[in-house]
């Protein structure tokens, strides 16, 4: 026989188990213990909805394990109470309900304030569903979009109606069966035939889809349903929802309703008539239903011995001939009693009352429409309510102790309490109770709560002659079921690397990668301190296909970079390029980048890596805001680029090429368009890392070859290519800013000290306005060049540290590294003016003496960059 | 099932006033994909001198094939592989535009066979979710 493992020991189970049967018939009565008083708790509603039977399984806490069907070597646990859930010493807290009224955590422990974290973290040891496993590895889940006309959820009666009158309609549609499969837990009878008769037509017809083990955990607007199934999430985009999710049996409140043996009709006809599992020895019932007449048969079929009934007026002639017990017809179930299960109960009907000693008491007194997802609905969305879903709540007398909200722990005494205190509605009565917030979302609670709050507030409007406040539902909100995060989370937090025409070529080398704007760029290929020094002494390359790559052209493109960007560019010439800011309306510097004059009304422009895309939609945005006629092409992923830098970067060059490249040819500041080892480049002399430099831009697909000539003619100089970490220090050497690690959203041309990159004697350009009105307030915050002289051994430490006048914070160092060739530690940061001015000198956070120092620290003059 | 290829696309984009976009005509073996009320994207069996004979001059037209890849799913269960990465609705003839596995992406349909084209940075990407969402449709 099969078995799983329960708490470290071997429980047998037959083929169409569920946890829970398998365990109540191996003898377990206590299936978990309340959150709060560390009551015993035993199998309840059998339908997946009440808290009861929520157990660990394989490692996931709180799975309902009355609909979980059993698999070979499960390992189940039972969650609550101290050191085991069968001898729970946290049950104590039942005997200290006055010291623990409704909502004490927030009134006390406030005092000392010490006191509350302390009491926090007692509170919620004690409390809770089960740990989350820390070391498993969320599962990847599969994501899956699907269309249909009409979606149906709900695999009972209603549904399957649901679903083939959709088709012949003519409408497709999808059936959704939460409860496992089709009818698997109903309990043989005229229901079951009725689901095998309705199922048999459904299956039939080729435009229905059935989906079973599924849940539906919400509607969201749209329409769009998600359902949860064992790895993989299901969008459903319907035009109409159906909602026959049908009903519950009603949760009763009366004193020891909670205890182990206290049982819904549900539970106990699935039990006998499903697993053939027999749910006690000797039975009290309480009937109001038809549904509970056939509970009932299914019962006294399993050979449950039943000694009282309390039968409804209106169902008394239709009662089955024998093996009732006593009769008590208009009777209720006043109280139950017993200590670790359910010993006897109390039936009553006026002016009469008696105890029947018994282990099960059985439960059908009405049912509960299941519409929270016909709740969450918007109103005219397309869906509808079938069946018991769409049925009247049932509204009981409210006000009898005992347990109203099983997740929570929230007695009716406790509802009284928050009423006196002033809480009377129902929706914040929930909040101060925590009533329906648990696992079960007030499907078994929601109207005992709403009748409460209505009969409590007809009460004070009789004795106070006050409006009655209305008997309001709680608000429903996905998701229905309990689900894992890694199910909500799939397809959500996709990252989406790009990766340049050199990605592999980087991965064969060995590079070191990391995610930066977006890319997966190498950050050294081994030695970042050794390619630092290839460009510097000899030659290097790196990939810098990352680069937003733009061509402007049309009628209006001189215009466009004209007003986008604060520096002239009329007086640009054909073959130039000019280092550009990219400011917002605020006058706040976006991005920069570099613009190049192609001449006949065509320009090409590259911005930061990271600013790539919203660099297109802004450039389309002021297309059109400017109404000009102006053609933008992103050719980001269409053309690659590797910036070949350092000393003999011409040298290099010049091997794999016929044109000339002499300074005359392609000055500083020029580019041309050349053939590299075959490959047609456009070269643009550039300077940000302080050397003379040549970055080739060309088609993305000839990026591979193109590399491998560079990296193969350039071992005659000792070529080394370099990555993002030699980057870092070579331009910092460079006093060159990286947008974002050195800058601030709010800073302007002037804190950056680039007052040079805008010309303000321009008729306009975007942010031209805000920059001429903070032009005329007094300076409070600038960016500077750092010089260090003591601090942390490994200077890129400093990075982050604030910088401290008197011991006041007044900035930050933004970057920091030691510099080999200027054998000093230096670095970036921003400081804001102290007394009106800037001071000199400062200090670090770790202790470091820091000096404001002119940029660039290397080669200020340029003269290695221009060569 | 479903055959997945990864191809190589000819793409030519044709940047232009609303109106020459109206007027331009797929070269035969081609597909246009009327991407923006400026823009048209030509691919298939285009070449950049034949459009600009067709349109003058004016117009930005430039082949951005090397912008480009191509992601091929053929068989009976096309749809169902393109359902894991995408929730467009793909119609039974017809191009889209949208997001298909995180990538901004054209989507060609056809009867039996969907294909989809990203740029060419995301392209290890997608094909990485096609082969690891699709596994249970697509043939090895």
């Amino acid at each position: 026989m099969s078995s799983l493992v329960f708490e470290g020991r071997a429980v047998p189970f037959q083929p169409g188990d569920t946890v829970a049967s398998a365990l109540y018939r191996d003898g377990l009565r206590t299936f978990s213990r309340s959150t709060k008083y560390h009551r015993r708790r035993g199998l309840y509603c059998g339908t997946g909805d009440c808290p009861n039977c929520l157990m660990t399984v394989d490692g996931l806490p709180a799975v309902h394990t009355c609909v979980t069907t059993c698999l070979e070597g499960m390992r189940v646990e039972r969650s609550g109470g101290w050191p085991s859930a069968e001898r729970d010493v946290l049950h104590v807290t039942d005997f200290l309900h006055r010291m623990m009224p409704v909502g004490f955590y927030y009134k006390t422990f406030i005092r000392p304030r010490f006191a509350w974290p302390v009491a926090e973290r007692v509170i919620r040891r004690a409390t809770g569903l089960g740990a989350l496993p820390e070391t498993t590895a969320a599962a990847r889940h599969v994501v899956h979009h699907e269309h249909v006309e009409v979606l149906v959820i709900g695999g009972g009666i209603a549904g399957l109606e649901a679903a083939r009158d959709a088709v012949s309609a003519g409408a497709s549609s999808v059936l959704v069966c939460d409860e496992g499969r089709v009818g698997e837990r109903v309990a043989p009878g005229p229901v079951l035939d009725r689901h095998r008769s309705l199922e048999a037509q459904v299956r039939a017809l080729d435009a229905v889809t059935v989906l079973e083990n599924v849940t539906a955990l919400g509607v969201y607007e749209g329409l769009h349903v998600p359902l949860a199934g064992d790895g993989e999430l299901v969008h459903v985009h319907p035009s109409n929802v159906i909602v026959a999710t049908g009903a519950i049996e009603e949760h009763a409140v009366f004193p020891g309703n909670d205890l182990p043996g206290v049982m819904l009709g549900r539970a106990a006809a699935a039990l006998g008539g499903v697993h053939g599992v027999r749910a006690g020895e000797r039975a009290v019932v309480a009937v109001r239903t038809d549904e509970g007449l056939h509970h009932l048969r299914t019962l006294l079929a399993s050979g449950v011995e039943v000694v009282a009934s309390a039968v409804s007026s209106e169902l008394a002639h239709r009662l089955p001939d024998r093996g009732l017990g006593e009769v008590v017809v208009g009777g209720e179930v006043h109280e139950a009693h017993g200590g670790s299960s359910l010993a006897s109960v109390v039936l009553r009907r006026e002016g009469w009352a008696k105890r029947f000693d018994c282990d099960l008491l059985v439960l059908s007194i009405g049912l509960t429409p299941r519409d929270g997802l016909a709740r969450m609905a918007l109103p005219g969305e397309g869906v509808t309510v079938v069946g018991d879903a769409a049925g009247a709540r049932h509204v009981d007398a409210c006000g009898d102790p005992g347990t109203v909200c099983l997740c929570e722990d929230v007695w009716m005494h406790d509802l009284e309490q928050a009423w006196d205190e002033g809480y009377r509605n129902t929706e914040i009565l929930k909040r101060y109770t925590t009533t329906t917030m648990g696992p079960c979302q007030g499907a078994m609670c929601g109207g005992a709560l709403s009748c409460f709050a209505a009969s409590r507030g007809e009460d004070a409007r009789r004795v106070a002659d006050i409006p009655a406040p209305p008997a309001l539902r709680t608000t429903a909100r996905p998701p229905a079921r309990p689900v894992t995060l890694e199910t909500l989370a799939a397809g959500v937090h996709e990252i989406v690397d790009k990766r340049t025409s050199l990605h592999e070529l980087h991965v064969a080398a060995g590079a070191r990668l990391d995610r930066s704007g977006g890319w997966l760029r190498p950050l050294t290929f081994g030695d970042w301190r050794e390619e630092y020094r290839a460009v510097r002494d000899r030659v290097s390359i790196m990939d810098v296909g990352t680069l937003g790559k733009f061509t402007l052209a049309g009628p209006d493109a001189d215009e466009l970079v004209d007003r986008l960007f604060p520096c002239r560019t009329d007086d640009l010439a054909p073959g130039r390029t000019r280092y550009v800011l990219t400011l917002d309306e605020a006058g706040y510097v976006m991005d920069d980048g570099l613009l190049a004059r192609l001449g006949g009304g065509e320009w090409y422009l590259t911005t930061t890596s990271g600013a790539a895309g919203r660099s297109e939609a802004r450039l389309r945005n002021f297309v059109d805001r400017l109404g000009l006629d102006v053609h933008v092409l992103d050719r980001t992923s269409q053309w690659g680029a590797i910036n070949v830098a350092g000393p003999h970067a011409r040298d290099l060059l010049g091997r794999l090429i016929d044109d000339a490249i002499d300074a005359g040819s392609v000055p500083y500041s020029g580019f041309a368009d050349i053939t590299v080892a075959g490959v047609r480049c456009r070269a643009i002399r550039s300077g940000f890392v302080g050397e003379l430099a040549f970055e080739l831009h060309h088609p993305r697909r000839r990026g591979p070859e193109l590399w491998t000539a560079l990296d193969e003619a350039g071992l005659a100089w000792g070529l080394r290519p370099h990555g993002l970490d030699a980057l870092e220090l070579l331009r910092l050497e460079k006093g060159h800013l990286y947008l974002g690690q050195d800058t601030l959203p709010d800073d302007t041309p002037v804190k950056l000290r680039m007052p040079w990159a805008v010309d303000m004697s321009k008729p306009w350009f975007v942010g031209k306005r805000a920059l001429e009105r903070m032009g005329a307030l007094p300076l409070t915050r600038r960016h500077v060049g750092l010089e260090f002289d003591g601090g942390p051994a490994d200077t890129a430490e400093l990075r982050g540290e604030p910088l401290l006048v008197a011991g006041e914070m007044v900035g930050r160092v933004t970057s920091a590294e030691r510099s080999p060739v200027l054998d000093r530690a230096i670095g970036l940061g921003w400081m804001r003016a102290v007394d009106g001015g800037f001071p000199d000198r400062l200090s670090t956070g770790s202790g470091a003496s820091a000096t404001v120092a002119s940029t660039p620290f290397y080669d200020p003059e340029g003269g290695r960059m221009r060569g | 099932m479903a055959e997945l290829r990864v191809e190589l696309p000819s793409v030519v984009a044709l940047l232009a006033p609303s109106e020459v976009c109206e007027r331009i005509e797929a070269p035969g073996g081609a597909t246009l994909f009327r991407v923006g009320p400026r823009e048209v994207m030509v691919v298939g069996r285009a070449d950049v001198s034949g459009i600009r004979a067709a349109v003058g001059e004016g117009p930005l037209i430039d082949d951005v094939s090397d912008g480009w890849a191509a992601f091929v799913i053929e068989g009976a269960d096309a749809h169902e592989a393109f359902a894991r990465l995408s929730e467009l609705e793909p119609p039974a003839r017809g191009w889209m535009q949208g997001t298909v596995a995180g990538a901004a992406a054209r989507v060609l349909v056809e009867p039996r066979r969907i294909t989809i084209l990203v740029p060419a940075m995301l392209a290890a990407h997608v094909e990485d979710r096609i082969r690891v969402d699709g596994a249970e449709v697509l043939a090895p």
